[in-house]
């Protein structure tokens, strides 16, 4: 969309300060610190605004969902929010670049908020999903994987940026991939399949722009997808282990063939693209949604929140969020173009990588384009978890704006 | 063009416009712009490049960028082709996601007797019923025998039944109690596959009183509901799986007039299938009540007096009876006031499906096909009963008059003496004419006239005569499976021996004279029989004999009466109807003293002939026809007692008990019949 140029100057120029263009303009030896910026000017809106208009969307289509469903708490919603905003703004102001030499303080928060939910006491299963604590005496739930997510790419952005944009020694190569090894087997001992695969799309696409060797990442790649061939392999073989849980082999199955299991996952996503289909142009409206407000689509504030958001907007509101997240996206790599520090470059490469994985992920899902994983569409999906992250991801963004001109 | 339409070629337009760009863009040199994964070689950097740490990121994270764009515009692509082109199919889906139609069944319609009295009514019932696989299931078999209190085999049984189709389900409990029903909706979590359902069951007051008339209902079958499917006529009933059709008798007969049509309510649902809303309604129509001409006092007297009768024929000796009909009908109009069959059956073992034990025995040859209406299925020799027929076929033909003399020595020798036959009374009537031959039953009378047609120009005059009286054709009465009966003559003997030489093929003298006693190849059905006596008591008409009177709608009243069809119109001189007519009513109070005895006691006139059918290797079987008054004929009594003996010491009996309950007057007579005519 950035590419889409338009025959005037000033259309132009609007264009591209939508994307955040504009700050590339600015003089390299701009002495401005964050201290005298004025508030203005420490916002990055190219991507505050998209990220508000989808916190907003995504509270409409929470809100539509709570008439029916009542697990949908509207005000649930909204608290996390509130939470998400308050975290958000505590990250923005936050000088990320003191991360930038705490590798080993990073890695050993990323391991501790991973096995937080395998702590006796503090453990908890929220809908049959582990990988919940309950904070004692405050009741307060949440998925400690999702903050994960964030240190996960402080942590490997700080490591890569110390190769300044080249990995030429395959040592190096290989103590970042087992870097990033480290949350990622940890996730999937909880099991979180999902987070786990988020993560590690995160850390390689830090890895790969961090300036890894072509021809290593496409051996990891090959490697990777042995792997995986292995697992599934082995795991639909009587007698061999059993790596994939049986609901995950299914959903795997399922994906090839929907037909295959018509009443479970089978059903659930054959649901969901009755869904996505039949809302057509326009969509059903608010609380039209059939599929959605009768119970045919399962998980229709959560996993599935895009099937009714599909339903009730139709191939409308699917163009406007797919826009709003495409606008966010691109105006970040605009962000990253312009850093400096390969620090701030890579931390916006993850945060983006994250971005446009649950995207792919769980809209692909609902379309029948990716299997079928518990995985939020950021922004959107009703929790509190992945409302406060997705917002301290905005943080994030923020707060390498704020600090990218002045000394490390 | 469509909005549709109008967005694709808008979103094709910029899509080209965009890679058109880029490629120019770099092609030109004029950009920036790079694109690369990892980095194989340091990177050269470029004039502009100052920045000295930046080295190959600018590559790489465009290529990143480029790769968010590509996802999301696969994504794009494939909401495009699912929501917009797509669409309709989905949308269709997702209504009938929603979408179920509901039926309700209608209530059958009654059948009531000709006073009213409900004969087969409905009653409200509770059923169980089960998918065909809870068989596969052992505990389930096992915990639902406990929870009916039924035999686990009995269960298991029930289940295996496929009666109502294979894919149907199956009953297993007919009227299950409150407690039940309530138990099984408690734990319908161990009960997969099994439900209760709300159905109306017919109901039969007088448990099998008339059970040949009213047939019975049951399951429609697959082949009925593929003649349904099938069916071009949009009046017709459309039947589905699991509904309740007539399946005999005047269920059967009047089916489209009972059956009711079927309620139906498009519902949207839930995905737990609970209602939502309505969307469209269509109430159940009730069926039609049936009114019959049956007399429910006179079936019970029939049914009962043939008891009596093959009681009777016990006490006589004939211990093989079992078997027997009656048919009660008026004269005046054809109405069937009664039509009684044994052995019987009750209809009820058909509620909720019968079981196969059950129908096998209800088929099986050993206890004599209980559910054949013997008095319109059932095809007999006429015997005796034949004889005024052929009387009037002898004064018709010039063969006799009323006053040709005949002398009967017991042991007929007409066709010379190699070929004699025995009368029944081997010890001769005597002199005899027409008259006094129908009273006696003199066979010796009727073998004389029997050899005169086999001699005479009009070989057939017999055959004619009967088939003027309406044999060898079905009466048409609004009952299934009314069977044809047979009046043989040459044409039929040589198609019908086939097999056997041209001389056993031949019509011989012998087939005249058996013809004119009623033996031999002649076969009629009770109803016929009484349809001819009849046409002989109204001098010449015959009204259809028939069992529907009118049809009730529900809150409405009558709708429709049968209108009584004249079927015959028998022209016959009036001295021959005097002469047979005289001749009954003296079969009934001159031939035997202690036949009389018991018709004395009756305030009207009652005319009739009896009948006793040999066969070889069988008991007797005996006949009484009656109508009566003699002069003005009401009623008209057909009786037949397979294996009894003698007509006048079996059937005899059921005719008199039938009208002593049309009279009021009951047979007090002890006198046992013993010098009666056969």
């Amino acid at each position: 969309m950035a590419e889409i140029p338009t025959s005037s100057i000033a259309g132009s120029r609007v264009l591209e300060s939508m994307f955040g263009g504009a700050a590339g303009k600015r003089p390299k030896n701009n002495t401005k610190t964050p201290k005298n910026q004025g508030i203005a000017e420490s916002i990055y809106w190219p991507v505050i605004l998209p990220a508000l208009m989808l916190v907003a969307f995504g509270l409409l289509v929470v809100w539509s969902a709570s008439l029916t469903i009542s697990d949908a708490s509207f005000i649930r919603q909204l608290i996390g929010v509130a939470f998400g905003v308050i975290a958000a703004i505590a990250v923005w102001r936050f000088d990320y670049r003191s991360l930038s030499n705490l590798t080993r303080i990073l890695l050993i928060v990323d391991i501790v908020l991973m096995v937080l939910p395998l702590i006796p006491g503090l453990g908890y299963e929220s809908h049959g999903m582990s990988g919940w604590i309950r904070i004692p005496f405050i009741g307060l739930t949440l998925q400690p994987s999702e903050l994960a997510k964030l240190v996960t790419i402080y942590l490997m952005a700080a490591l890569v940026a110390q190769y300044n944009g080249r990995i030429d020694n395959i040592q190096e190569y290989l103590k970042l991939c087992l870097t990033l090894a480290v949350p990622f087997v940890l996730i999937l001992i909880q099991p979180d399949l999902g987070t786990g695969l988020i993560i590690l799309f995160t850390g390689a696409m830090i890895i790969i722009a961090g300036g890894a060797k072509r021809s290593w990442v496409l051996s990891t790649l090959a490697i990777m997808i042995g792997i995986i061939a292995l697992v599934i392999i082995s795991s639909m073989t009587e007698g061999l282990p059993h790596i994939l849980k049986d609901y995950q082999l299914k959903r795997l199955i399922v994906f090839v063939d929907p037909s295959v299991d018509p009443t479970g996952d089978g059903y659930n996503l054959q649901q969901a693209k009755i869904a996505v289909g039949s809302g057509g142009l326009f969509g059903k409206g608010i609380g039209n949604a059939s599929q959605a407000g009768q119970g045919f689509l399962p998980e229709a504030h959560t996993d599935f929140v895009f099937a009714l958001l599909a339903e009730e907007f139709g191939f409308v509101g699917s163009c406007v969020l797919i826009g709003l997240f495409g606008w966010l996206m691109v105006s970040c790599i605009r962000l990253s173009q312009l850093c400096e520090q390969p620090f701030a470059k890579l931390v916006v490469v993850g945060v983006v990588s994250m971005w446009c994985f649950q995207v792919l992920q769980n809209v692909g899902m609902c379309i029948g384009l990716m299997p079928i994983t518990g995985i939020p569409l950021p922004f959107v999906s009703f929790g509190s978890s992945s409302m406060l992250t997705q917002l301290m991801a905005v943080g994030m963004i923020q707060s390498v704006w704020r600090y990218r001109q002045s000394p490390a | 063009m469509s909005i549709t339409t109008l967005l694709f070629i808008l979103g094709i337009i910029a899509v080209v416009a965009t890679i058109a760009i880029v490629i120019v863009r770099v092609l030109q040199g004029r950009s920036r712009f790079r694109v690369d994964i990892g980095s194989p070689q340091p990177q050269a950097r470029s004039a502009e490049d100052s920045s000295n740490n930046d080295i190959g990121f600018k590559g790489r994270i465009n290529a990143i960028g480029i790769g968010v764009l590509a996802i999301l515009a696969t994504l794009l692509a494939r909401l495009w082709s699912m929501q917009l082109l797509s669409s309709r199919e989905y949308v269709e889906q997702a209504e009938s996601n929603r979408l179920r139609t509901i039926t309700t069944r209608a209530p059958r319609g009654r059948i009531l007797d000709r006073n009213g009295t409900e004969l087969v009514t409905n009653r409200p019932s509770l059923t169980v019923v089960a998918e065909g696989t809870v068989l596969d299931d052992e505990f389930e078999i096992q915990l639902l025998a406990n929870v009916l209190g039924m035999p686990r085999a009995a269960v298991r049984r029930k289940l295996q039944d496929t009666v109502e189709g294979a894919q149907s389900v199956r009953t297993v409990c007919v009227d299950a109690t409150r407690s039940v029903v309530a138990f099984i909706a408690e734990h319908s979590d161990v009960f997969p596959g099994i439900t209760v359902e709300q159905r109306t069951q017919r109901s039969y007051p007088f448990g099998s009183l008339a059970a040949h008339v009213l047939g019975y209902t049951g399951a429609v079958t697959e082949e009925q509901l593929d003649a349904s499917r099938n069916s071009t006529d949009n009046s017709s009933i459309q039947y589905e799986s699991g509904d309740t059709v007539g399946q005999a008798g005047v269920e059967f007969q009047f089916e489209s007039v009972l059956q009711g049509v079927r309620g139906e309510r498009n519902v949207y649902v839930d995905a737990n299938g609970a209602v939502t809303s309505s969307v469209t309604s269509l109430p159940a129509v009730s069926g039609s009540d049936v009114m019959l001409t049956i007399d429910a006092s006179i079936q019970q007297a029939a049914e009962d007096g043939l008891q009596h009768a093959i009681e009777m024929a016990h006490q006589y000796g004939y211990v093989n009876c079992r078997k027997g009909a009656c048919v009660v009908l008026d004269a005046t109009n054809g109405d069937i006031l009664a039509m009684a069959s044994v052995p019987s059956f009750e209809p009820g073992a058909f509620i909720g499906g019968i079981s196969n034990d059950d129908w096998d025995y209800l088929n099986s040859e050993e206890n004599d096909y209980p559910l054949m209406n013997r008095a319109i299925s059932g095809q007999y020799m006429s015997a005796s009963t034949i004889k005024p027929l052929t009387a009037i076929a002898a004064i018709n033909n010039g063969i006799a008059t009323p006053d040709t003399p005949y002398y009967c020595t017991g042991y007929w020798t007409g066709f010379g003496g190699a070929y004699g036959q025995y009368c029944w009374e081997q010890s001769g009537h005597g002199d005899m004419n027409l008259h006094s031959g129908i009273i006696h039953s003199c066979d010796s009378v009727f073998y004389e006239i029997g050899k005169d047609f086999f001699y005479s120009d009009n070989r057939e005059g017999m055959q004619e005569v009967y088939r003027e009286f309406g044999l060898g054709t079905p009466t048409g009465v609004d009952l299934p499976g009314e069977s044809e009966g047979r009046v043989p003559d040459a044409a039929w003997k040589w198609r019908y021996f086939s097999a056997y030489s041209d001389e056993d093929r031949q019509w011989k003298g012998g087939d005249c004279t058996n013809l004119a006693i009623g033996q031999g190849d002649l076969l009629v059905t009770v109803i016929q029989m009484a349809c001819v006596y009849m046409g002989l008591g109204n001098r010449g008409t015959v009204w259809r004999p028939h069992v529907l009177k009118s049809i009730l709608a529900r809150d409405v009243g009558t709708v429709a009466d049968y209108t009584p069809q004249q079927i015959l119109k028998i022209d016959e001189p009036a001295s021959n109807y005097d002469l047979i007519i005289a001749a009954l009513k003296g079969v009934i109070y001159e031939e035997s003293e202690s036949m009389t005895e018991h018709f004395l006691s009756l305030s009207h006139e009652v005319a009739g002939k009896t009948g006793t059918g040999e066969r070889t290797g069988e008991d007797l079987t005996g006949w009484f026809l009656a109508f009566s008054p003699v002069d003005t004929p009401k009623y008209v009594v057909a009786a037949i007692v397979e294996e009894g003996g003698f007509g006048a010491t079996s059937a005899m009996y059921c005719v008199r008990d039938v009208l002593g309950q049309i009279y009021g007057e009951p047979d007090l007579s002890e006198v046992e019949v013993s010098d009666a005519t056969r």
